[in-house]
């Protein structure tokens, strides 16, 4: 684990506003059978912050927000949510949740289930048509409001799903997988969505595995796999210090490439060399050392690992 | 309105949008159209037999078709709730309600409630308009309909508690056809015990009487058929005065108190066995 992690979890939580919105300390789930899908999580997410957790299929994410959702217990460990342990019936009209599986009620019109939800959410009659309009309007299903949920496209029933989520306005969503049946267009407008709920202050816990999305719009996030969490903390920090480096150098000797192993292991092709362990501030020395050994350097390239690169590189440390 | 109305309501609109309630209109309102002819047909027939005869074969008919509807009312409440719970937590429709300020049990009471009620409401209206045709058609009206009626109800709500139980733990096909073997091996039983008790074979009767207690669905037929059955003139009619048993379509005696009353514990503790597991799954 990241030493990300370990600073946050120094810090100790003064108000109520100050207090993660999601705590956990060794969650685990094992389901009958033996077959364990989280092995001791760890994590933390504050309020009002944009959360990615990300993972390989299978690594325990829907599982992980199940349990924090209260749809399943866990086998061992501790979890809160807004404060009160993770079931915590009261807090859950504070919450919204898209699953992963997303379905809704085939025979009801899109606004029929966001009244159903209002209903068991008990919120009152007055305004509420006001409430649903503005968030219909929110996902872009204004025009379909009163068809038929069975009429719906996958996409359409992703769109109502969110609004569903946010149907209770929330201090906490949590979206599983929100953009997996949406094209683009509409990819980015769930990002535009997430990004509105994060200025209004509601923290948004976002399963992805696409990780490019997980990069537009977290403020941090975690990668897990097998149930544990691999690393955690801000994207800027899980990403800084990692540079990739490729330097077009020529007239080295086999042994002098063995000497330049104390900067990382090098992979080559046709006159160029390829690092992922240098630091910017490592790359005059590397150069010298090329140099004196009697190479030729024609180029360097420092790239910026992006959040694919380091969460492959993540989960290969871990293996 | 509570989360049980909530979820009542929601769960009536189910069965009229999924057009159940049509459905069965149509095709009840058919039947007891079909009936109303044949009983016309029968009426004009008969004059040619002595009243009582006439009467204790228009009675008789009048039981067949309410079995008919008694096997179409519990078969409606297998289908209602066979996938009331498996179907929509495999769909993912069920893990956005639960995630609400709801508890489970309410969530599973009000499924029952608005099943029941449809329930309900399709027994009482096919058995009342069956009878009132079979008055209108042919002057003949049993002695207590509405209790005829009452135990029908029961007995569908016996199937649909059941069901519903059985949906907490099995896919929804597995759960429907399960329940319809059940509800069919009791009525079998039924009449185990019947001829059990013309042959005077003690264990089949013993085989039917427990029969009735595990799944009271056949008990409760014979209740309804007890409030259908003219007994003086089937005694007089059929000769079985003194010495007339059961058998699938007549009843020997009323349904004692404490057979309704374990028919309704019997409800209670099925419900609470859907609410603990029910509780206990994970979506």
């Amino acid at each position: 684990m990241s030493s990300v992690e370990t600073a946050a979890r120094d810090v100790a939580p003064t108000a109520e506003t100050d207090r993660p919105v999601i705590y956990a300390r060794g969650l685990t789930k094992v389901y009958a059978g033996g077959n364990s899908a989280l092995a001791g999580l760890d994590l933390e997410v504050g309020r009002g912050e944009v959360f990615g957790f990300l993972g390989p299929n299978g690594a325990g994410k829907t599982t992980a927000v199940k349990l924090l959702v209260g749809l399943c217990r866990p086998s061992a460990g501790e979890a809160m949510v807004l404060g009160a342990p993770i079931g915590d019936v009261e807090v859950r009209r504070r919450i919204g949740y898209l699953p992963e599986m997303f379905r809704y009620q085939p025979w009801l019109s899109a606004v029929e289930v966001l009244a159903y939800h209002c209903d068991l959410l008990r919120l009152p009659r007055a305004g509420r048509d006001e409430r649903i309009g503005r968030l219909l309007a929110r996902v872009g299903l204004s025009e379909r409001s009163k068809d038929r949920v069975a009429r719906f496209s996958k996409g359409m029933q992703q769109r109502l799903g969110l609004a569903v989520a946010l149907v209770a306005e929330p201090e906490l969503v949590f979206l599983d997988e929100p953009t997996s049946a949406l094209d683009p267009v509409g990819r980015h407008e769930v990002r535009e969505v997430i990004r509105g709920l994060r200025s209004e202050g509601v923290s948004v816990f976002l399963n992805t595995h696409l990780l490019d999305e997980a990069q537009q719009v977290c403020d941090r996030v975690a990668v897990i796999d097998h149930g544990r969490t691999l690393a955690i903390g801000p994207l800027a920090e899980l990403l800084s210090g990692k540079h990739r480096l490729r330097v077009s150098v020529s007239g080295l000797e086999e042994r002098d490439w063995i000497a330049l192993e104390r900067f990382g292991p090098w992979a080559r092709d046709q006159g160029w060399a390829e690092t992922s362990g240098v630091g910017e501030e490592e790359v005059p020395e590397l150069v010298a050392a090329m140099v004196s050994a009697g190479g030729r350097v024609h180029a360097v390239v420092p790239t910026t690992l992006n959040l694919e690169e380091r969460f492959l590189e993540i989960l290969g440390e871990a293996r | 309105m509570n989360t049980i109305g909530v979820v009542a309501r929601v769960t009536v609109k189910e069965a009229s949008r999924r057009r159940l309630l049509a459905a069965l209109a149509a095709i009840s309102l058919a039947m007891v159209g079909l009936s109303a002819w044949g009983f016309s047909r029968f009426t004009r027939g008969a004059g040619v037999l002595p009243s009582g005869d006439a009467r204790a074969s228009t009675a008789a008919a009048l039981i067949a078709f309410m079995f008919m509807f008694s096997f179409v009312i519990c078969l409606s409440a297998v289908v209602i709730a066979a996938p009331a719970v498996s179907g929509e937590l495999d769909s993912g429709v069920g893990q956005s309600v639960l995630v609400r300020p709801v508890r489970r049990w309410e969530v599973l009471l009000g499924k029952w409630c608005g099943m029941a009620a449809v329930v309900a409401a399709y027994g009482v209206a096919v058995g009342a308009l069956e009878v009132l045709v079979v008055w209108a058609v042919s002057g003949y009206h049993p002695p207590n309909p509405a209790a005829a009626i009452a135990y029908l109800v029961f007995e569908g709500l016996v199937v649909l508690t059941l069901t519903l139980t059985l949906s907490t733990v099995l896919a929804p096909m597995t759960a429907g056809a399960v329940a319809v073997a059940l509800f069919g091996a009791a009525w079998l039983a039924g009449v185990v015990g019947t001829i059990g008790s013309t042959l005077g074979i003690g264990s089949l009767q013993t085989a039917g009487r427990v029969a009735r207690v595990v799944l009271p669905t056949d008990g409760l037929w014979h209740g309804a058929i007890w409030y259908l059955e003219p007994a003086s003139l089937f005694d007089r009619v059929l000769g079985r005065g003194g010495g007339r048993i059961a058998d699938p379509f007549t009843s020997s005696g009323g349904p004692p108190v404490a057979y309704v009353v374990w028919a309704a514990a019997w409800v209670l503790l099925v419900f609470a066995a859907a609410v603990h597991r029910f509780s206990r799954t994970e979506p």
